[in-house]
């Protein structure tokens, strides 16, 4: 079972072809573009968790600028650039403008797969972190609510305890001074 | 992964307490493993006591420092349970800066802020960025000092960076906070010049003498002192006393209490929050 929503953004329709049927047989959502224009369009109507488009395209929108629309709009956005073998050094580029990877033509489908894996494994490991996170924050709040209670009753406690021990050892009252106002200290003062 | 044994256990634990002050329990032999199982493994140990021999041994401390780093829990976020910001902003920092004001319009006021256990940095750039939330372009005029100890060199040479990645950004950060006092850096994000030259960081074991580090007006020791026995706790908390100005103001972690830890501090409540101030 996976559970990732690809959006493919490739001029080439043979290749969109191919990436729908090898990408849907492996159970994943398959999402088409024709080129950067679409691309972006669908990026912002629909959920979208890895985009794997093509770096070179016709047009004004080409690959980097799919990469950068798509993680202005959502961050945790994973997009895999699919580059020929002479535009490596502008795929390592996108990398550091937050692309995840990129593949070289012709696509090789083990390493694709291998690389929605490890996204989809990241994934999840993320979405348990975020809920024991959540768990934590909730039983950290409870906590910290009772020990703040506690902390303030025992703080006017000891305030009590100290006042009644500078009554009790005070050489200018009277036994009978000392009890009365010891007494008004515990039952009045806080 | 390598197994410790009970023996090994009671002497890597005491010398984990020596170098850190770090507790760890001795019937949780997993920490040990997961935590100091790879340092020993690179280090060609075949035990955990070889492991120890080798540290005790090492005159760079390479190896103590690797300890230190894997034994201490860097588990922390910006913003941190929003509690104490909101307090510091709207409470204990304009009152500081009140009392710290100036005799002569000529002098500027003076507010120093530590973070005791800064581990990697964003506790303290919290604060920083709520006193830039606070005082906006005015900040300038006011002289704070902030500074940030944390026992782990790793961890003291990431805060100084100032560089996070996007895991450690999106817990807790709201999206316009960091538009504007973080830069994008590939897919990392870098703390902002005017924010990181606020800070300071260096390295510091709480369980030695806090020597010339003088007086601090809000000393911020959050969630550390429950790595520590009791006996360490009282120390700690009787050190940070003398270390606090007479009209400074403590802030520990929301679920710590210093109910029969330290007796030279008072609770006092501000909506959601506690903080101390010495009695």
């Amino acid at each position: 079972m996976n559970d990732l929503t690809i959006l493919v953004v490739d001029d080439d329709p043979v290749i969109r072809r191919l990436l729908e049927q090898r990408l849907g047989k492996e159970n994943y959502e398959v999402l088409l573009a024709e080129d950067g224009y679409v691309g972006n369009e669908i990026l912002t109507k629909e959920h979208v968790d890895v985009v794997l488009t093509d770096l070179m395209m016709p047009g004004d929108i080409g690959g980097i600028e799919v990469l950068e629309f798509a993680k202005e709009l959502e961050r945790n956005i994973e997009v895999i650039l699919i580059t020929a073998h002479s535009s490596v050094d502008t795929a390592v580029e996108a990398m550091k403008k937050g692309a995840s990877d990129y593949l070289q033509k012709p696509i090789n489908f083990t390493e694709l797969f291998l690389r929605l894996e490890k996204i989809s494994t990241m994934r999840s490991i993320m979405r348990n972190a975020e809920d024991l996170r959540q768990a934590m924050d909730v039983t950290e709040s409870a906590a910290a609510y009772t020990i703040q209670n506690l902390e303030m009753t025992a703080g006017t406690l000891q305030g009590k305890l100290d006042k009644i021990e500078d009554t009790l050892n005070n050489d200018k009252m009277d036994p009978e001074t000392k009890v009365a106002t010891s007494r008004d200290i515990m039952n009045n003062w806080s | 992964m390598l197994k410790i044994t009970p023996a090994e256990l009671k002497s890597v634990g005491k010398y984990i307490h020596d170098i850190s002050g770090i507790y760890l329990d001795p019937s949780k032999s997993y920490l040990f493993e997961t935590r100091l199982g790879s340092i020993a493994e690179e280090h060609g140990c075949a035990s955990y006591a070889d492991l120890h021999n080798k540290s005790k041994r090492d005159g760079s401390k390479r190896i103590e420092r690797q300890i230190i780093d894997a034994i201490s829990t860097n588990e922390t976020l910006f913003f941190r349970d929003t509690g104490p910001f909101e307090l510091l902003k709207n409470k204990l920092i304009p009152e500081m800066i009140d009392a710290r004001a100036p005799k002569s319009p000529r002098l500027k006021t003076n507010v120093k802020i530590w973070s005791a256990a800064s581990s990697t940095g964003q506790e303290l750039y919290s604060v920083a960025m709520t006193i830039k939330e606070l005082l906006g372009t005015q900040t300038d005029s006011y002289n704070f000092k902030l500074l940030g100890t944390d026992i782990s060199d790793s961890a003291v040479k990431q805060a100084s960076y100032g560089k996070y990645n996007k895991f450690e950004i999106e817990r807790g950060l709201p999206r316009a906070t960091l538009q504007k006092h973080f830069t994008l850096f590939g897919d990392s994000w870098k703390i902002k010049d005017e924010i990181r030259a606020m800070v300071n960081f260096r390295k510091l074991n709480l369980m030695l003498p806090f020597a010339g580090m003088g007086k601090f007006d809000i000393i911020l020791c959050r969630n550390v002192a429950i790595y520590f026995t009791l006996q360490d706790r009282k120390k700690l908390f009787n050190k940070l006393a003398d270390s606090l100005a007479d009209d400074g103001f403590l802030i520990i972690g929301s679920t710590e209490s210093l109910t029969g830890v330290c007796s030279r501090f008072a609770p006092q409540r501000h909506l959601r929050s506690i903080f101390y101030q010495k009695k």
